[in-house]
């Protein structure tokens, strides 16, 4: 048979057509397009907040007024609030999450795991606002009357501890900021985590019972060890959206510029500082460079964050 | 010692009348067959007839699983361990279980063998030490492994991983060891250094092994069973299955025709 270059099986003939091309280069632009919005908005929100590091320079980072009558603006306290309620988010969210993922894989029966794994997923799909309302109509009178006072008579008097657990009981502040998150992120970090644990091989796990260990010492001693990378990626995935989340923790946070050892105090957190003062600051202005910078400042640890969370659960992945 | 006197031994573990299901799947049918204390016993046969599960049976594995359950009898030290008030984790400990994969754990290789028998017993330092070594050379991989006891178990190769696999399930002291294929995953080399040790560890311990190389049978189990389609079709010593079946079903089996 005769396979000269213009015959159709010419192993060196042109592509058909230039569909190949053009899909390339479509596809091109769209992650390019990824690429260009973030540096954009990096490179945005540091051109706006030039004004308020100009004034204040790296002090900004360490200035706890927030005062728009005396023109005086600091990041200190939005950023202390905005840590505190994370982490205290956190340190709720994770033994209650380690408690679902591991009681969804080990002792569920798969019927009833199946169901208590979807309404977990609905509940991360649950709008923030909504959170946020239910803290304000709720949480924040049940914290006011019944949980701040006894924790105050009870933690309060212990020492050292007792500092945090000190204060008038209004309801608002960081404790019912950091439960508020908490809830919100449970359905994350518990996804992530039962995800982590199914992956692990049955192998593995039954090679641990049949040596006659119980079921506390393989989650202990087995489980937890293998997953320990991706567990802690997905901790930071959910500390990742803690520190960005706005509108659940405005209502209920106080809105007090405000540093203190009280988790019963009011504080305020970037995002709800930013929320409530951006719509009316002048544009120009340096307090709307202030939120700019103070913005600029939550979208780093937030992009830190999800890099050191995408960098452990690589780790892992790659590892095995 | 003629096989008619090898039989007597009296039974370790002791099946009687055993029905298994996977949900609505009828796994095993009305098993009965006995392990003879000391011996090891080989089980043959095509895949999915119920080998494994019933070495999944034997120490209630099957346990970890909602919607798997035996009926029937197993008789091991004159308990039925398919009652319900069986201490699992003893049994366990009592009747090891090595896999088709080796499965070390996260840990050192020193770890992976004092982790099991910390769970049962309480040794000091020098005793710990003395077992691990013992059982190391007893699977022979004290030599390989003795400079690096306190490295990653991940870092030894299949054939070691395997044979540390078994070095930790020996080192709790069970009298019943199951091995599910451990050699489908090994080379050859390996695969005849585990075949040795079996007969080593026969000394100590009741052994029942699963296998689809029937040669392996052959060389390292003194009594065979053929399990086909969820049933015991035969139960002899190795010599006479392999040369006299006394079924049809086995015959064909052994001589290729099927499976």
């Amino acid at each position: 048979m005769d396979r000269s270059a213009t015959s159709p099986s010419a192993l060196t003939g042109a592509v058909r057509g230039n569909g190949d091309a053009v899909f390339a280069t479509i596809v091109r632009c769209s992650a390019v397009l990824i690429l260009l919005g973030l540096g954009g908005m990096v490179a945005v929100m540091a051109w706006g907040a030039r004004g308020a590091f100009g004034r204040f320079g790296l002090g900004f980072l360490f200035d706890k007024a927030w005062n728009p009558v005396t023109q005086h603006f600091g990041a200190a306290a939005p950023m202390f609030g905005t840590l505190v309620t994370s982490l205290l988010a956190i340190a709720m969210a994770v033994p209650l999450a380690f408690g679902i993922a591991v009681w969804l894989t080990e002792i569920a029966s798969s019927r009833i795991a199946g169901v208590i794994g979807t309404l977990i997923q609905l509940l991360a799909a649950v709008p923030s606002i909504i959170f946020g309302m239910w803290g304000f109509a709720v949480l924040v009178p049940f914290m006011a009357h019944y949980v701040e006072p006894m924790a105050a008579h009870t933690l309060g008097r212990l020492p050292v501890v007792g500092t945090l657990f000190r204060g008038a009981p209004y309801g608002t502040g960081f404790l019912t900021g950091g439960m508020i998150l908490a809830v919100m992120i449970t359905p994350f970090i518990s996804a992530v985590m039962r995800d982590v644990f199914l992956s692990m091989p049955a192998v593995l796990k039954e090679s641990a019972y049949g040596l006659g260990m119980t079921r506390w010492e393989v989650v202990r001693r087995i489980i937890l060890p293998w997953s320990r990378t991706s567990v802690v990626g997905g901790i930071m995935l959910g500390l990742g959206r803690a520190l960005g989340e706005t509108m659940a923790i405005t209502f209920v946070i106080g809105n007090a510029n405000h540093i203190g050892w009280s988790l019963f105090s009011p504080g305020n957190t970037i995002a709800s500082l930013i929320a409530l003062e951006f719509p009316e600051s002048a544009v120009g202005s340096l307090k709307f460079s202030s939120l700019m910078a103070v913005g600029f400042l939550l979208m780093l640890i937030s992009l830190g964050t999800l890099v050191c969370s995408r960098l452990l659960l690589r780790s892992k992945a790659a590892g095995r | 010692m003629t096989v008619s006197e090898k039989n007597q031994a009296p039974a370790a573990i002791a099946v009687r009348n055993l029905d298994f299901y996977y949900g609505a799947n009828h796994a095993l049918k009305n098993i009965s067959i006995d392990f003879p204390h000391g011996q090891v016993t080989g089980m043959i046969g095509p895949s999915g007839c119920g080998k494994s599960t019933l070495l999944r049976v034997l120490n209630r594995m099957y346990d970890l699983y909602p919607g798997q359950r035996a009926t029937g009898e197993v008789i091991f030290d004159g308990c039925n361990i398919l009652g319900p008030k069986v201490n699992l984790n003893v049994l366990r400990s009592r009747v090891g279980m090595v896999f088709q994969k080796p499965t070390p754990f996260p840990m050192s290789i020193y770890d992976n063998i004092a982790f099991g028998v910390r769970l049962h017993e309480r040794l000091d330092r020098s005793a710990m030490d003395a077992r691990v070594e013992d059982v190391l050379r007893r699977v022979a991989l004290w030599p390989e492994v003795r400079d690096r006891l306190h490295d990653s178990a991940a870092a030894l190769s299949g054939g070691q991983q395997q044979r540390l696999c078994i070095a930790r399930t020996i080192a709790t002291r069970p009298e019943v060891v199951l091995l599910d294929e451990p050699t489908s995953a090994l080379d050859p080399v390996s695969t005849a250094r585990i075949e040795e040790l079996l007969d080593e560890l026969k000394a100590d311990f009741t052994i029942a092994i699963v296998t689809h190389n029937l040669q392996q049978a052959a060389r390292c189990a003194d009594q065979v069973a053929f399990f086909y389609m969820g049933e015991v079709v035969e139960v002899d010593s190795a010599d006479r299955m392999f040369t006299a079946p006394r079924e049809k079903r086995t015959q064909d089996y052994i001589t290729g025709r099927f499976g």
